[in-house]
């Protein structure tokens, strides 16, 4: 039996027709179309590439001559027993069930990297991001809010003192009571809100007063922030935000314009799930919070069905959960309304790994 | 030279690529699989079996390209990376004040990176029994890849052109096949031209872009929607994304095809490209969709889809047949000198 296909004269480009064969277990020889002896080598000492989908293939000789076949059938059939030249894993392509376990594999471990790989490498990198660094995103980040959307505060110091008087009264259950500070800003473009940076300051804005009916509610919100600052949650999304692209460029392998841009639209999807997850969390603290205070949880579902009408308008045009950053209010108040109860059933401040 | 030959017309090669999607899937897939199975480890063969499919289906006047490095030498190539960056990141965390004199270094190593990484997959790829080299040197990848760039930001991107004509003459002509040097050489005057055109290219997209979000987010305030993230996210970063894509494959292009279009092998071969920014920004943009839409799964296609395109625009006008060409890496040369060809394989091209 034998092989067709060109043969390399050594070192060079020049080429004739030819034919490879095994005349013995531990040699294959190499002849012209014609019959002429163009060489023979012991097997081991010819470089034969491995198979490869459908392109040709390869026999170094030692001479430096080269012998090539598109026929790997024939090839593989000559090399039968010799152990050499075949390849494990190109059996393995061919094979629609190793290929198809494989797409599963890589789907499932896919999913386990981003549902629990990402969240626990950004947690880990979050809390070992020193003080200093932290000061300086707030900073900066506080600096840019102020250029752009944020103004001065206009509430007076009755609403002011309110404010830090509730904080006062939530943050002894925090992790670092203390470290948290007020700072009010004026937010039209806004709306009512409050955000937590990242070195414990936590804005209200102005637009947030006329919506609340009790301290309580109040007290909510600022134990909510406290719990993003806590858990550090804004720098956890950082991370997160530039895992996600990183890690599609190692599974592709490719760092072309494709591969980057396919990056982004899943990115958006699967951080604003994680910040879904930081949500959650931060009302399971502030829920937490008010029941240790003796009050009820449900003061800052309230505030959060307000705050949802106010931004949203009357018929909920919020986006659905599952795309949005926050999840629904619906949900959340839900969720505030069932962990009304005792203070001793606190739930844990870890993030759920 | 001309009169030994004659003034024959030359034969016209349009290069070929036999690759398929589906093929191209199965060692995709199990590429993941393995690399994920053996932690990344099995990358560096996963790396070698990609580019091996890609090259091996490039046909040139009825001969493949093959692409043959030893994987282990990536691997090795990849830890050493590692290392360093290991080293890197405990010594600038106990002393921050070194951090500095790691920039330097870093800089001092991008020409000897860059140089390696080419004639690494230069020597590892051949052609009909002969293979590539790379020839150049740490000064030339100095100048032309540290220096230029530098000249040309600093002068806030007036020279930028300039630099890239520099850089692209020393990545071509450094170039060589069977001990023949390839060569190109076109004007200043036709790059800057290409950048020009790109310049206006991105003016007219960004305001399309630009125009576009502020129209969109001021129908937002009007309704009020501002808490629609991911919407004004998406609905901005699209169209920017995608207008980046066009500009970006419009400069890729038009200097590629330039680049190509000017070269010649052995002073007598020349090439010739034919790509169009257009189809290529069409195929970029629509294969991202695709492999968006099926989870990834469909990247394997539109890899091959697009290199399918952009191989089957290239052609070779051959003086004569290629037969004469001899190999002048002797064996001793390939002995030693792939051991210090360098073991980081960046992806650097034109």
């Amino acid at each position: 039996m034998s092989v067709d296909g060109r043969y390399f004269f050594p070192h060079s480009a020049r080429f004739i027709a030819a034919r490879a064969s095994r005349p013995e277990k531990r040699v294959l020889r190499f002849e012209g179309a014609d019959g002429a002896m163009l060489g023979e080598f012991p097997v081991r000492r010819v470089r034969i590439s491995e198979r490869l989908g459908n392109i040709p293939r390869r026999f170094r000789l030692p001479d430096g001559a080269l012998f090539e076949t598109a026929d790997n059938d024939a090839a593989d059939e000559m090399l039968r027993g010799t152990g050499r030249g075949n390849s494990a894993v190109d059996r393995l392509e061919r094979s629609w069930r190793w290929v198809a376990l494989s797409a599963l594999l890589s789907l499932g471990a896919a999913y386990g990297f981003v549902q629990y790989g990402i969240p626990a490498l950004a947690y880990w990198l979050a809390m070992a991001t020193p003080v200093n660094v932290l000061d300086t995103v707030s900073k900066t980040t506080l600096q840019t809010m102020d250029h752009t959307f944020l103004k001065p505060s206009k509430l007076g110091q009755p609403q002011r003192i309110r404010a830090v008087v509730a904080l006062s009264k939530v943050s002894v259950h925090g992790r670092r009571p203390g470290s948290y500070d007020l700072v009010f800003r004026d937010a039209p473009a806004v709306g009512p809100n409050a955000f937590a940076l990242p070195d414990g300051e936590i804005v209200v804005t102005d637009q947030l007063f006329p919506l609340i009916q009790s301290d309580a509610e109040l007290e909510g919100v600022l134990a909510h922030e406290m719990s993003h600052v806590d858990h550090r949650h804004g720098l956890q999304g950082l991370y997160q935000a530039s895992l996600v692209p990183a890690a599609i460029a190692l599974v592709t392998g490719d760092l072309s314009q494709i591969a980057q841009m396919a990056t982004i639209l899943p990115g958006i999807l699967v951080e604003a799930g994680y910040s879904r997850s930081f949500e959650q969390q931060a009302d399971d603290d502030a829920a937490a919070a008010l029941n240790a205070n003796g009050e009820d949880p449900a003061a800052l579902a309230h505030l959060l069905a307000r705050m949802d009408e106010k931004v949203c308008g009357k018929k909920s045009s919020c986006p659905p959960s599952w795309l949005g950053s926050h999840p629904a209010t619906a949900e959340r108040v839900q969720r505030l309304i069932s962990e009304r109860k005792p203070a001793s059933k606190a739930p844990q401040g870890d993030l759920r790994k | 030279m001309a009169s030994a030959e004659g003034a024959v017309a030359p034969t016209r090669h349009d290069f070929e690529f036999r690759g398929t999607g589906g093929e191209f899937f199965r060692i995709w897939i199990l590429n993941l699989a393995l690399t994920l199975l053996t932690f990344g480890i099995y990358s560096a063969w996963a790396k070698v079996r990609t580019r091996r499919y890609l090259y091996g289906n490039t046909y040139i006047a009825g001969h493949a390209l093959d692409y043959d490095p030893s994987p282990w030498r990536i691997l090795i190539g990849r830890l050493i990376a590692l290392a360093f960056f290991l080293a890197y990141s405990i010594s600038v965390s106990i002393w921050p004040q070194f951090l500095a004199g790691w920039y330097l270094a870093f800089i001092a190593f991008i020409p000897w990176l860059i140089n390696s990484s080419l004639r690494f997959n230069a020597r590892n790829t051949s052609y009909r029994n002969i293979r590539f080299d790379f020839t150049g040197d740490y000064v030339g990848a100095l100048v032309n890849y540290v220096v230029w760039p530098i000249v040309g930001w600093s002068t806030l991107t007036i020279l930028l052109p300039r630099a890239r004509k520099a850089r692209d003459y020393y990545f071509v002509n450094k170039h060589a096949y069977g001990g023949r040097p390839f060569e190109t050489a076109f004007s200043t005057l036709s790059i800057y031209l290409i950048y020009i055109g790109g310049f206006l290219l991105f003016i007219a997209l960004m305001a399309a872009t630009i125009g576009g979000g502020f129209w969109l987010l001021g129908a937002m305030v009007k309704a009020k929607d501002f808490m629609k993230g991911p919407y004004v996210m998406a609905a901005i970063l699209v169209p920017y994304v995608l207008s980046l894509t066009v500009w970006s494959t419009f400069l890729d292009i038009m200097v590629f095809n330039i680049s190509l279009n000017h070269a010649k092998f052995d002073g007598r071969h020349e090439l010739r490209s034919r790509v169009s920014p257009w189809v290529m920004s069409w195929i970029v943009a629509s294969n991202l969709v695709l492999i968006l839409l099926s989870v990834g799964l469909l990247y394997p296609w539109a890899r091959v889809r697009q290199t399918r395109y952009e191989t089957t625009r290239l052609s070779l006008l051959a003086a004569s047949d290629l037969d004469e060409y001899t190999s002048e890496l002797s064996a001793a040369r390939s002995a030693i000198g792939e051991e210090v060809a360098g073991f980081f394989d960046l992806g650097i091209g034109l």
